[in-house]
């Protein structure tokens, strides 16, 4: 059977099922539709907005405004290649590697080249979707601003093609070269330090200014030193380059040169795309039998893995949860369960770092932009826009990790619901354990970036106290609709759903995240609104005013969901 | 039909299966029985090519898996003891996906729907999605499925759990029935009785070695017990582990 004919056949199934799921998202809930409607028209509406205000800033700075809004072009597509890239390692290695169905279609009379070639269509797809949804509202700013033809969205569609493609190809030959040259247990850790590779290379790049340059305070100095920081992406051998050249060109109208870049991209995506041809018909099987083949390993690192996590008698986790001064000791068992499934799901995990460690990255490049250290109201904006973006970040985690731990739970109710120990122990738990990791996190994140950005000492409190709420009302949400509104999948006990992403992608899972996003909005809204509006006035007045509305708001958070969750429970028959 | 020469995988320092030499034959129903962790899995794996052998070669129809692995698959079913199936789908839509991806003419495969649905009653259930089905009717959808293109060698791997008596009657029924009409059936199972009821011949697994092959007439005899099955089972394993008594040619 030809190569063409297996994918047209996978991908007319694939547009079946599609089909099939929107069909029953639409049968099932049409609230559920038109909360996700209203919030995709919401996110694109107020991210256009707000590219469009940034482009039109940036377009008035004098002499240098063309060159810093396409400068944003070339940054924006730079980091959208690094994402992208560890995106398709990611989702690389599942749809690869763990997939069942890759195992399905190895069993087929079908060439192996055509299951890599089908698994490359799928995971490009899922790994870059979102990205593109993302960026939509960037590239219709860009082209309002320009005043580009009508034509140009279009062309700007058909460079997204190659673009993709490229990073999409590169991410699987390195998931295949570290399959096939790695130990399976070792992947984790590989990814892990190519991710530390980058972070430490980009904060040398990102290297600070000197003291001298902190105080200058004249605007094009400023913008020097954001031209000179941004530099790399304007690397000519970079893809990202050559998207954002020919978008620019299209969007000036010089067609000749927008078509040359684009050959450029389609040219090098066909070549990625020939060279995972040739590597996946010498590497596919090899890696995939390798993968399968792997017993376990003694080395150090494997040692030191047990020894904290796992298999030994007692582990360093299991010594430094006893520490823990009154804890049941199911609640500590459910604890180090917890932990253990979390450490062992490499996609699990390595999401959550890719998340926080771009967040991160954004925090410790902070000091690097010469702000106007003397205007608090810049700083205190600046802040502001830190804390959203934690607690966006921070929502997204915990729609996507711990809204799902309830579900997974109901599976092992045989084990879990049977012992003397209680469902409602076990919800409390899950909100303990999830809070304490998101308070370490949010907690330092704003700490450091308060530091980072001068703030003074009230403001810093006032940060990381309200870091602190949102981390617990976060998880209170979470916690609590997971319990209200688990998605258990659908028919008997064998097709119950155990993947976390399919969990979140139900009704449940869209209303946790809309709630979250909500409460984030209130919050920020309820402290920023007083200490803007009253800059000189009462200010330590409308301070405590505001904190206390964001502490009854984030304890109605937690008490409401969890309450609620804890009586669903008591009574609860499965 | 099925042949194994020297054939061993290792996974790390642990030998799955050691220096396995079989040769089924055209139309034999053969049972392979061991206990948890004698690699019978990993033996499927390796007949089907899932898996690449450390050493030595498996022949499915004269065609090494490895060198040659659509001709061989063309040859092949194959039912895991979990099984993959597209849940959005509905029950005459996956069997005919499997029947395209086998290179079936539209008509061959409407012909085998409508002969299998009716085998497994599964004719109800045709338009329902698969996420829909109890586990019983998602096993008879994937033994059907598995038996569309009309194989030639049969591979299946625990094929009675979450079967209802009355399935489990039809299953045996029409694998035996194909074995008699040129089929050959390759059936790793722990339910003993199964194999003392259907097989032709029976292999022992015990710690990736196989330790016993025959009838079971031969098995008796090798063993010394002449009761049931179950007696020649344990007394085979039992002897092997305590002793490594080298596998009897039956």
């Amino acid at each position: 059977m030809s190569a063409s004919r297996v994918l047209g056949l996978l991908l007319a199934l694939y547009g079946r099922m599609s089909q099939r799921r929107i069909q029953s998202l639409r049968d099932q809930s049409r609230l559920m539709l038109f909360v996700i409607g209203i919030f995709v028209v919401g996110y694109w509406i107020a991210a256009y907005v707000l590219f469009r205000s940034g482009f039109g800033y940036l377009l008035r700075v004098p002499g240098l405004g063309e060159v810093l809004m396409d400068r944003m072009l070339y940054l924006f597509f730079a980091f959208l290649l690094v994402m992208l890239f560890f995106s398709n390692v990611v989702i690389g290695y599942s749809t690869l590697f763990k997939s069942p169905e890759t195992g399905w279609l190895l069993t087929m009379p079908i060439r192996y080249a055509d299951v890599f070639r089908w698994k490359t269509v799928e995971t490009v797809f899922l790994a870059s979707w979102a990205f593109l949804f993302l960026a939509a509202p960037f590239v219709a700013a860009y082209g309002v601003v320009r005043d580009a033809a009508p034509a140009f969205y279009l062309k700007a569609l058909l460079l997204f093609v190659p673009f993709i493609i490229i990073p999409g190809g590169l991410g699987l030959l390195v998931v295949l070269a570290l399959t096939r040259f790695l130990h399976r247990q070792y992947f984790k850790w590989g990814l892990f330090t190519l991710g530390t590779v980058l972070v430490i290379f980009a904060g040398w790049y990102l290297r600070p200014v000197d003291a001298a340059q902190l105080q200058q305070t004249e605007l094009v100095q400023s913008l020097n030193q954001l031209l000179a920081n941004s530099r790399i992406a304007l690397q000519p051998l970079l893809p990202s380059y050559w998207m954002a050249t020919g978008m620019i060109a299209w969007g000036e109208g010089w067609s000749g040169r927008g078509l040359f870049f684009f050959l450029l991209l389609v040219s090098n995506a066909m070549m990625v795309l020939l060279v995972c041809s040739v590597v996946s018909q010498r590497l596919f099987y090899e890696s995939w039998s390798r993968n399968k083949s792997q017993g376990t390993i003694g080395t150090p690192g494997q040692v030191f893995h047990r020894n904290l996590l796992g298999d030994s008698n007692c582990t360093w986790l299991e010594r430094l949860m006893s520490l823990w001064p009154g804890l049941h000791p199911a609640t500590r068992a459910l604890m180090i369960k917890d932990m253990r499934v979390f450490w062992r799901d490499t996609s699990q995990w390595s999401q959550f770092v890719i998340f926080f460690g771009l967040l991160g990255l954004y925090v410790i490049n902070l000091r690097n932009v010469s702000y106007d250290w003397n205007n608090q109201h810049w700083a205190g904006f600046v802040a502001f826009l830190n804390l959203g973006a934690s607690s966006m970040t921070l929502a997204t985690l915990t729609t996507r990790f711990v809204y799902p731990q309830f579900s997974l739970e109901i599976r092992r109710l045989w084990i879990v619901g049977l012992v003397p120990y209680g469902l409602k122990r076990v919800v409390l738990e899950k909100f303990w354990l999830s809070s304490a990791w998101s308070v370490c996190i949010t907690f330092s994140l704003t700490c450091l970036s308060s530091w980072m950005l001068q703030l003074p000492g009230w403001m810093t409190i006032l940060f990381c106290a309200t870091a602190v709420l949102v981390s617990l009302g976060l998880c209170g949400i979470a916690v609590g609709i997971g319990a209200l509104f688990p998605n258990l999948g659908s028919g008997s006990t064998a097709n119950r759903y155990d993947n976390p992403a399919k969990i979140v992608s139900g009704f449940g899972g869209t209303f946790c995240f809309v709630v979250s996003m909500v409460y984030i909005a209130l919050v920020i809204a309820a402290e920023a609104v007083p200490i803007y509006f009253s800059w000189g006035g009462n200010l330590t007045l409308n301070i405590v005013v505001a904190w206390l509305f964001v502490s009854l708001l984030s304890l109605l958070m937690i008490l409401v969901p969890m309450s609620l969750a804890l009586h669903k429970v008591s009574v609860l028959e499965v | 039909m099925i042949r194994t020469e020297h054939l061993t995988k290792d996974f790390g320092n642990f030998r799955a299966v050691d220096d396995l030499n079989l040769e089924i034959g055209t139309g034999e129903f053969f049972a392979f029985l061991g206990p948890n962790g004698a690699g019978k899995t990993t033996t499927i794996k390796l007949l089907t090519g899932l898996l690449k052998p450390t050493a030595g070669r498996a022949f499915i129809g004269g065609f090494d898996i490895q060198q040659h692995p659509i001709e061989a698959r063309r040859l092949l079913a194959y039912v895991p003891d979990m099984p993959f199936l597209y849940d959005k789908l509905t029950p005459r839509e996956f069997l005919r996906f499997v029947g395209e991806l086998y290179g079936m003419d539209r008509a061959r495969i409407e012909r085998g729907i409508e002969e299998l649905f009716e085998l497994f009653s599964l004719g109800e259930h045709a338009h329902d999605q698969i996420e829909t089905l109890s586990h019983g009717t998602r096993q008879r959808l994937v033994i059907a499925s598995a038996l569309l293109h009309d194989p030639k060698v049969f591979i299946i791997d625990e094929p009675m759990v979450g079967l209802d008596p009355r399935s489990a009657r039809v299953v045996k029924d029409v694998l035996k029935e194909r074995s008699r009409n040129g089929m050959t059936v390759f059936l790793s199972t722990h339910i003993l009785h199964i194999a003392e009821e259907l097989a032709d011949r029976i292999g022992i697994l015990n710690n990736g070695r196989l330790i016993a092959v025959g009838t079971m007439e031969e098995l008796r005899v090798a063993s010394g017990v002449m009761g049931a099955l179950e007696d020649a089972f344990l007394t085979l394993t039992r002897a092997e582990e305590e002793e490594g008594v080298p596998a009897p040619e039956a």
